[in-house]
């Protein structure tokens, strides 16, 4: 903060403390947080859920949650104290000279409003004396500025006909509509698939060369602070953890908790190293299929009156073909609508096929018919990615192992000694046996659903996003205990990922999924250095620079 | 649009579809219809075998159920038992007494509701909005026929400022008589409506309230906030046309509901509507007349339900097409 | 959904309040049970009623020696004994009926989402039917096609109920069908029944048990209404509704405790009933209040 910089800070924070009204059970959401902006900059805010890097953007806005109140601290913008303001000098600022992109695209849009009169309306809102002629004629330009194409055409266009990444270009509009000097963005990527979010942090950085605005960037996602700021602060608990140059800091953090975050992000290695540790073994013996499905597709008919409609329908597989070795982890890549969660169910026996066919341990297996009427659903266990979600709220962890036990497992070698063990493998104390899903925490839950697949001792596990929910640093330790599961228990495993990094350093072998086809296949080292194909570098190249080696 | 405009008239038709048959073994589950002509008592076997054959009940029971469809479409319920009239023209002359009631009570309960329900659902929390809450509550707990029989006894027996029943004089336009035009008219209509209001009131205020809050706590109000818009602005061009949505699909609903309600309300003010009409038949056991009109007043409901519906996709464009 | 669930709801710390409504709606409730030990007269027995004492004002002492607090009506019967009494009547056909459409429509809402297709499309057409239809004209269409007597409005109140049940239990049990919880009971090859009523039912019942007070009121309302209208139980055993009919043809002649007093009762009884149930439904979802 004392350090001398050549550019005056446009904002500066100082010693703000926010705290939740209601004197006896005051929570305290900010401390004494300092941090400021120049002209000209993009200044990361990062820190896993309930940092309070967003109530800071809010601050900002003066948009704070009711219920949320500033107990200390200012709030200094090019020279004015913003909480000092009334009502109405700060609703003044807003929109002209302090914009807001939210995450969640679908949302910031007023749904029955043509999205160039909300651009246009904001056009109005900020500039004085605009004609609606020249109003639309700005719109149309910043649509075009945000690449929209044809905005002549689209202007007229509401909310739902566009995609999820054009829906943010188009918030982004609606925030330069009143040239502001500061955009607060709170994590205006993470609802996009990476190679869209590349294109959307592309499109921030060159409006901020261009126009020279600051932007405030709230994120979870250290590659979005790798790839585009310029400083970052790093916040936990409310509290300024460290902040400086974004280089500086990830080259050398400080702190040991940014140490932490940093250590926990998946990193993708390009270059022709040694494979990792293990697959060495699994590499040597011949190809032994424990599973294979075979030109696999799945259609979905249009919902509502099929009778009007039956000329359409969607298709989320086709001819998908995927084997499974005995004792490997075999990786599903693809970004969302790739079909990858649909192939999981459906090799699960949670959902039929339209055609194909599925060989587990040289029985085949009908998938165009319900899993339970074909024998196939129990033979195979899921690990999902929503830990919260995957245990009922009402029953005990102890009743559903047992449960797991008593229904699903294949032989007669279940019992509550099993249970224990099991859990002492998985690192789940035993006191916890008595607990509701509630009562654990994200990584626990996770582990107990891990528990509950092993326990039916199925040949192979379908683990479909099993870390994206967790926070960063409790990722980690899942994926490392996924891989010791699979070398202990003699289980073979397909892994449903978005994330290159966890693919490449769990899987022996890859395919890459895109639009219900398989693009890509081939083990690591062939599809991070060797695959030419086109979709495949795209992924890669949408990673973030900086974990990428 | 025009799949959605044809999806929700094709719903439309199977429903009524159901409910003929509904009503078919309706009829034939209360007795057997050929008591409905012969006379119970002096009638001989060989009368009853007559009529069964005039019924068309010795057909098989497909071609039977056919018979009423093509009855029900061409609007022949049989001749009411009492006043020997054809049973839907009996229903057709009573509509506009019930269509002017529902309508003049719509116009009180519509705006007033909607008013209501912006100030309580703006002012979420406060006195005022408590207030509105609760009152609605009252309002919903009272029974229609003990609320019409205070306003009787208060604005009628007390007072002597309103009539307590009847329709008054009526004058007649495009064919048809109507109170309203005239002032003794008015005020005979001015209780029953005001007892078909208020619960309606209540109800828009509710739905009109929570509509409120709904919108206004969704991330693009607030993102209109950061956009720099005035609060009017945002009230009036996005937070009203997105309530204006629920709204119109509860007043029309409401609507149909009055229909159906008016039962009630005009059997106690002596209103000469259909819902006097239902009520007096069934007490005088004048089936014809009874199933004609449960027939029309649930067509009317569905086919104002489908109005609705169309009305809403016009209003949203997410369930329009995309072009 | 976001809707609290009942397991959190009676976990959490006490913040149960007495309330007016909620002693009002206890008070109402053991005033039906007690009816016939508080009131002062059985207005269903002929030997304690008095023909010529007939329409007394509120306030008038009986040749039996009791008071008639709020008078008689136009056959000599006590008007506060057949509150008690009529109180009696409705609560039982509203209770009765409530409790037999919240099983029915539960259950039915339920196996409607798991078993999904054809039972589904079945369940759901015949739910849209009826509540596509106000409440008034099903009750009055069953009411014509069942005809008069206790038990029949009670059938005709429970065809009138379950199908929100139905609804509203079917629309979460399908979003909670679709969590991963369920999928994992399935891989366990758990058998259909466990997974219904072990898994399905008890997370997707909350929000249809916060319907209850706001049906029980709609039914105490309806069954007055039919009683009113002369549609609902038989004259010999009076309800509140048809106390309050029998007074109405001498609303005219300014005797007003005839039909005023069970009015107020029953208007009493609904409005302690709808505001119990606004109460449960705020707990349970904040934002919809």
């Amino acid at each position: 903060m004392q350090q001398s910089y050549n550019s005056d800070p446009l904002l500066i924070v100082e010693k703000l403390t926010l705290k939740t009204s209601g004197s006896s059970t005051s929570k305290t959401i900010l401390r004494d947080v300092g941090i400021d902006l120049r002209r000209g900059e993009i200044l990361g805010l990062i820190g896993e859920s309930g940092a309070g890097k967003s109530s800071l953007g809010y601050a900002v806005l003066g948009l704070l949650s009711p219920g949320i109140e500033r107990s200390a601290g200012s709030i200094v913008f090019d020279g004015e104290h913003l909480e000092a303001m009334t009502e109405q000098t700060r609703a003044g600022i807003r929109g002209r000279r302090i914009a807001a992109i939210f995450q969640d695209h679908g949302a910031s849009l007023d749904p029955l409003m043509t999205v160039g009169a909300q651009i246009a309306e904001t056009v109005r809102a900020a500039g004085t004396k605009v004609s609606r002629r020249q109003a639309r004629q700005r719109a149309i330009e910043l649509m075009a500025r945000v690449g929209i194409p044809e905005p002549e055409t689209r202007y007229g266009h509401h909310p739902h006909q566009f995609s999820g990444g054009q829906r943010q270009r188009l918030v982004i509009a609606i925030a330069l509509a009143g040239n502001p000097q500061i955009i607060v963005a709170d994590e205006p990527t993470s609802a996009l698939d990476a190679t869209v979010q590349k294109q959307v942090l592309t499109l921030l950085r060159s409006l901020v060369d261009e126009t020279g605005v600051s932007i405030m960037l709230v994120t979870h996602d250290m590659g979005v602070i790798a790839d585009i700021t310029d400083r970052v602060v790093v916040m936990r608990q409310g509290r300024v953890v460290e902040q400086g140059e974004t280089a500086a800091i990830l080259d050398a953090p400080a702190d040991p908790y940014t140490r932490t975050l940093l250590a926990a992000v998946p990193r993708l290695r390009l270059s022709m190293l040694p494979p990792p540790d293990g697959s060495m073994v699994c590499a040597e013996p011949p190809f032994e299929a424990v599973l294979r499905v075979d030109k696999v597709g799945k259609t979905f008919a249009g919902h509502g009156l099929s009778w009007i409609t039956s000329g359409y329908r969607r298709s989320a597989l086709s001819d998908v073909t995927v084997s499974l070795q005995r004792g490997a982890i075999t990786g599903i890549v693809g970004e969302s609508g790739s079909g990858k969660s649909t192939l999981g169910r459906i090799i699960a026996g949670l959902e039929t096929a339209s055609d194909g066919t599925l060989d587990l341990l040289g029985q085949r297996f009908d998938i165009s018919q319900s899993g339970r009427r074909s024998g196939l659903l129990g033979e195979i266990q899921m690990i999902f990615q929503d830990p919260s979600a995957s245990l009922n709220p009402r029953i005990s962890v102890s009743d559903t192992l047992h449960e797991a036990v008593r229904f699903g497992a294949r032989g007669s070698t279940g019992d509550s000694l099993s249970i224990l063990s099991m859990m002492d493998r998985l690192g789940l104390a035993r006191s916890l046996l008595a607990h509701h899903p509630h009562q654990l925490s994200g990584g626990q839950k996770q582990r107990v659903c891990i528990a509950r697949a092993l326990l039916t001792r199925p040949a192979i596990i379908v683990a479909d996003e099993p870390t994206s929910a967790l926070d960063v640093s409790v990722q980690a330790e899942i994926v490392t205990l996924l891989k010791e599961t699979v070398a202990e228990q003699h289980v073979s495993m397909l892994f449903i990922s978005h994330d290159l990094a966890l693919v490449q350093a769990l899987c022996q072998s890859i395919y890459v999924l895109k639009d219900g086809v398989v693009e890509d296949q081939g083990d690591p080292g062939f599809i991070f250095s060797r695959s030419q194909n086109p979709y495949t570098r795209s992924l890669i190249e949408a990673r973030p620079a900086r974990f990428t080696h | 649009m025009t799949t959605t405009i044809i999806g929700r008239l094709s719903q439309a038709f199977l429903l009524l579809l159901a409910m003929s048959i509904i009503g078919f073994a309706g009829i034939h589950s209360v007795g057997n219809p050929v008591f409905n002509i012969v006379n119970v008592e002096t009638a001989t076997p060989e009368d009853i075998r007559r009529a069964t054959i005039a019924l068309g009940l010795d057909q098989p029971l497909w071609q039977q159920y056919f018979l009423f469809l093509g009855n029900v479409v061409s609007g022949n319920f049989g001749t009411s038992y009492i006043y020997h009239l054809p049973a839907f023209r009996l229903v057709m002359s009573k509509l506009p007494a019930t269509f002017e009631l529902a309508a003049i009570a719509m116009l009180i309960a519509a705006p007033s509701g909607v008013l209501l329900g912006l100030l309580a659902g703006r002012r979420k929390d406060t006195l005022l909005d408590r207030t509105i809450l609760n009152s609605s509550v009252f309002a919903l707990s009272v029974p229609s026929f003990w609320l019409s029989m205070l306003l009787i006894m208060v604005g009628a027996v007390m007072t002597g400022w309103f009539p307590s029943g009847g329709r008054g004089e009526t004058v007649a336009l495009f064919g048809v008589t109507w109170s309203f035009l005239t002032a003794s008219g008015l005020a005979h209509l001015a209780l029953p409506a005001l007892a078909l209001a208020i619960p309606n009131i209540a109800l828009i205020a509710r739905l009109t309230r929570s509509g409120t809050v709904e919108v206004e706590a969704q991330d693009f109000t607030r993102f209109c906030q950061a956009k720099g818009l005035s609060p009017r602005r945002i009230l009036f061009r996005h937070t009203l046309p997105n309530i204006s949505v629920p709204i119109v699909t509860i007043i029309g609903m409401q609507f149909g509901g009055m229909l159906a309600f008016a039962v009630v309300v005009e059997s106690i003010f002596n209103w000469p509507g259909i819902g006097k009409l239902l009520i007096d038949s069934i007490q005088l056991l004048d089936r014809p007349v009874v199933m004609a009109t449960l027939t029309f007043v649930a067509v009317a409901f569905v086919g104002l339900n489908a109005l609705v519906d169309i009305f809403y996709a016009v209003l949203d464009p997410r369930t329009r097409r995309s072009a | 959904m976001k809707t609290e669930t009942l397991w959190a709801f009676w976990k959490r710390p006490a913040t149960y309040r007495v309330t007016l409504p909620k002693l009002m709606a206890v008070a109402y409730v053991l005033l039906a049970i007690l009816a016939s030990v508080i009131a002062p007269q059985n207005p269903y027995d002929p030997l304690q009623i008095f023909a010529w004492e007939a329409s007394s004002p509120p306030g008038t002492v009986s040749g039996g020696g009791y008071l008639y607090l709020l008078g008689t009506d136009g056959l000599g019967r006590d008007i506060l004994s057949t509150v008690f009494y009529g109180l009696r009547i409705s609560l039982f056909v509203a209770v009765t009926s409530t409790v037999l459409a919240a099983l029915i429509g539960m259950s039915l809402g339920v196996i409607a989402a798991y078993l999904g297709r054809w039972a589904d499309a079945l369940i759901m057409r015949i739910v849209d039917l009826q509540l596509s239809l106000p409440t008034m004209l099903v009750a009055l269409i069953a009411i014509v096609t069942l005809g008069p007597g206790v038990d029949r409005i009670i059938l005709a109140l429970v065809i009138v109920q379950w199908a929100a049940y139905a609804r509203v239990t079917r629309g979460v049990a399908m979003s909670e069908a679709s969590k991963a919880y369920l999928d994992a009971a399935r891989l366990l090859r758990l058998p259909p029944w466990r997974i219904i009523f072990r898994h399905l039912l008890p997370n997707s019942i909350a929000p249809a048990i916060t319907l209850i007070p706001i049906e029980l009121g709609h039914a105490v309302a309806l069954e007055a209404t039919l009683s009113f209208l002369g549609l609902g139980v038989p004259i010999d055993k009076p309800s509140l509704g048809s106390a309050v009919a029998n007074g109405f043809q001498y609303l005219m002649t300014g005797q007003y405790w005839i039909s005023l007093f069970p009015g107020l009762a029953l208007f009493g009884l609904i409005a302690s009933i709808n505001f119990v149930g606004e109460d449960v439904r705020r707990r349970f979802d904040p934002r919809s209040l």
